[in-house]
């Protein structure tokens, strides 16, 4: 007798969200390139090896010593006070000024944008993000059943007469923006950065439209060349103060192993957010919190910066050079002036995820673009990282690339 | 004394992910057994590190390039240890698709109809021109794919002309040669075989993907396919499948173990033979386990058979 094999016999109980969380060949290839063999642009691994190990040991032994039983217990949901301090003094160099009662440590930026997710998004709110956007945060977004639309980026930034027009067709079919998400400064994915014009017209459609703009802001410090722009957050500061939350990390300041980032919110959101972190995490690891708070203690954290800053400059440059030299006419890429990325357009006929197994059987792995988009856009597109490798395995990784791109375009031409 | 033997899992191909996770589940099933697990990667150093242990078994759970191609087999002939599957004549075979889906031809064993084209051809032979010839005789739909490829990855099934070179350019991204098949409209079956002199089947398992074909997501994500077995076939139709199945391990000059794939017609009932797989995936949804289930046999016992045959 026949019978129907069941895997899971839970299937009936779980969520609609979770029909968002399936694994994808995407995937699968990408694990690839965690071989050494392989040439990876595919993620956005900051160059810890370029921390002092010995610096770092001390802390952890100083910590332990003095004050060991306190970092292993349990901790306040809201963070570690003086923790708190020394990141408005980081904030401060990129002219956000804020206090301790506004900032809540999170277990990471997408621990963050999980909880601003959970206390926002009902299933089907409207939200906005850049297209191309952070996968992680449509993903996040995803789980929490949002109706996304994506408003394109040219080299400014967000596109702000399109957010205009979105906006106002909003407005006039009564639907309510739950927030705007960005990434201003040198985007994950694109490596653009939004222009100061920009960051004033999208704050003054948030407060004319009456919502929120979440930004994210993981690569400020990691400016290679130009002056820096205000944050929304600090146009905001400098005005009412109610419609920017403010996202920021630890992971490419230090490194993305101790888990630690953070939001700047208006106090009645932030009351919201800590009871998102009591009913999630209880609370942000103690010992990663004071880890944190030694590092920015040492005057040394920021030539740790300024190294990073060196590291990733010229990486960038190899791969921009690279791409110069070895790429095909008709293709196009961002030039990014901080931060890891650079956004790829090939020709409109290709497709990148169908050149991704090629790519990875020749040993260079990157991110297909259509995963930064909502709606599968960007089908051509593509993030290249910078970060990971050293400027000859980059050199040497945008030759083969270029090579599979070139075969591409005339297998295809083979059929016109 | 416990015997060690190296599960090699990992590996350089495409499929990398699927044999991690056959090879854990493998590991874990040898170590309940009483066995030494030496669990291997298959990167630069495997010749050292096979040749530096003392390996009474090499239990092959790579999937893929160098696993199912017949490159580690030769490699494992060379420093004398036995290994789990066929021999590396049955793996090159298998392996190119084109290779033998000729040989079923030649032994009568149907598949569907096809014609295979490679990169160059198309570059500088004009080979895109032939395929109005092509799609002339084999109609649509038509199924491409890569000639060398596992786990339904680069495939696709097109239905007019104009989706084509696509479908092409996407399948030769995973080989250097593309197949174009007649698809066939029926029912998709998965005959497991073990077995040394005389090889035996196991349950059919009837695959219904909820997707137009049994893709890679269907494949890895719990719940995109339906599966029964044994398959709800009439005895007769059974009895033909199996034997069919049984020729195709032969044809390939098999031993020990061999997953044959088939689609059976719906209108005409022919088995038509797809493919065959040398080292079928041992994952928690994977054919092979879940036909020995059928047969009675845990997935320690089926481990445990595997390696008696392979000692």
């Amino acid at each position: 007798m026949s019978k129907k094999i069941t895997f899971d016999y839970w299937k009936h109980l779980y969520s609609n969200r979770t029909k968002y969380m399936v694994s994808s060949e995407i995937r699968d290839l990408l694990s690839l390139s965690a071989r050494p063999d392989i040439i990876s642009f595919s993620g956005g691994l900051p160059e810890v090896r370029a921390l002092s190990f010995e610096r770092l040991e001390k802390y952890i032994r100083r910590i332990i010593k003095t004050d060991g039983a306190v970092s292993l217990q349990y901790s306040g949901s809201d963070g570690y006070y003086p923790l708190k301090t020394k990141l408005i003094e980081v904030m401060k160099l990129e002219g956000v000024d804020t206090v301790e009662e506004d900032i809540i440590t999170t277990t990471g930026s997408q621990h963050a944008l999980d909880l601003l997710s959970k206390i926002f998004i009902n299933p089907g709110d409207v939200i906005i993000t850049e297209a191309p956007s952070y996968t992680g945060a449509l993903n996040s977004f995803n789980s929490y059943e949002a109706k996304i639309t994506g408003i394109p980026v040219d080299e400014h930034g967000i596109d702000v007469s399109i957010l205009e027009e979105k906006l106002k067709e909003f407005k006039k079919e009564g639907v309510v923006v739950k927030f705007i998400y960005l990434v201003p400064n040198f985007s994950n994915p694109s490596g653009v950065t939004l222009t100061l014009e920009r960051r004033k017209k999208v704050l003054e459609l948030a407060k004319k439209y009456k919502t929120i703009i979440l930004e994210d802001n993981p690569y400020g410090m990691l400016r290679f060349e130009g002056r820096s722009i205000p944050t929304i957050k600090e146009l905001d500061i400098n005005g009412d103060n109610r419609n920017v939350i403010y996202l920021c990390t630890l992971s490419k300041l230090l490194a993305p192993g101790l888990r630690i980032g953070w939001i700047v919110a208006p106090h009645p959101i932030l009351e919201k957010i800590i009871l998102g972190v009591q009913s999630t995490i209880l609370c942000v690891s103690a010992l990663s919190q004071r880890i944190a708070y030694e590092y920015f203690s040492d005057p040394s954290w920021q030539e740790n910066i300024e190294r990073f800053k060196s590291i990733y400059s010229k990486r960038r440059d190899a791969m921009l050079s690279s791409l110069e030299e070895n790429f095909p006419r008709g293709t196009e890429w961002s030039r990014p002036v901080g931060g890891f990325f650079i956004w790829l357009k090939i020709q409109d006929f290709l497709n990148t995820k169908e050149i991704l197994a090629d790519a990875v059987r020749n040993k260079v792995a990157f991110v297909p673009g259509s995963g930064f988009y909502a709606d599968n856009r960007g089908l051509n597109e593509a993030r290249l990282a910078y970060c990971t490798e050293d400027t000859d395995r980059i050199k040497k990784g945008i030759k083969i690339l270029a090579g599979i791109i070139k075969e591409k375009i005339k297998l295809y031409k083979s059929f016109k | 004394m416990k015997k060690n033997i190296a599960v090699l899992m990992g590996g350089r191909s495409l499929e990398r992910e699927f044999s991690i996770k056959s090879g854990e589940k493998i590991s874990n099933a040898l170590r309940k057994l009483g066995y030494n697990v030496i669990k291997m990667d298959i990167d630069e150093s495997i010749v050292n590190n096979l040749s530096s242990e003392k390996i009474n078994l090499a239990y092959i759970a790579l999937h893929g390039k160098d696993g199912e191609d017949g490159t580690i087999q030769e490699i494992l002939e060379v420093l004398d240890i036995p290994y789990t599957g066929p021999g590396v004549y049955p793996n090159v075979l298998s392996f190119d698709k084109i290779v033998s889906k000729q040989i079923f031809e030649s032994q009568k064993i149907p598949t569907p109809p096809f014609y295979f084209l490679n990169t160059s051809s198309f570059r500088e032979l004009g080979s895109s021109k032939l395929l109005p010839f092509i799609t002339e005789k084999l109609g649509f739909p038509l199924v491409v794919k890569p000639s060398a490829q596992g786990s339904a990855l680069g495939i696709k099934i097109v239905n007019n002309k104009e989706s084509l070179p696509e479908a092409i350019i996407y399948a030769l991204s995973y080989s250097k040669k593309v197949i174009l098949e007649k698809f066939i409209d029926g029912v998709e079956l998965a005959v497991s075989i073990i077995g040394n002199d005389k090889p035996r089947t196991l349950p059919i398992v009837e695959i219904v993907p909820k997707k137009e074909f049994f893709d890679f997501e269907s494949r890895a994500n719990i719940g995109q396919t339906d599966y029964f077995v044994p398959a709800r076939l009439s005895s007769s139709e059974e009895k033909k499948i199996k034997e069919t199945a049984i020729a195709v391990h032969n044809s390939l000059k098999c031993n020990i173990l061999s997953r044959v794939d088939i689609i059976l017609d719906k209108k005409d009932k022919i088995p038509y033979v797809l493919e065959l797989n040398t080292s079928p995936g041992m994952t928690d949804t994977s054919l092979l386990p879940m036909a020995a289930q059928e047969a009675g046999m845990s997935f320690e016992e089926l481990v445990n058979e595997i390696i008696s045959m392979s000692l």
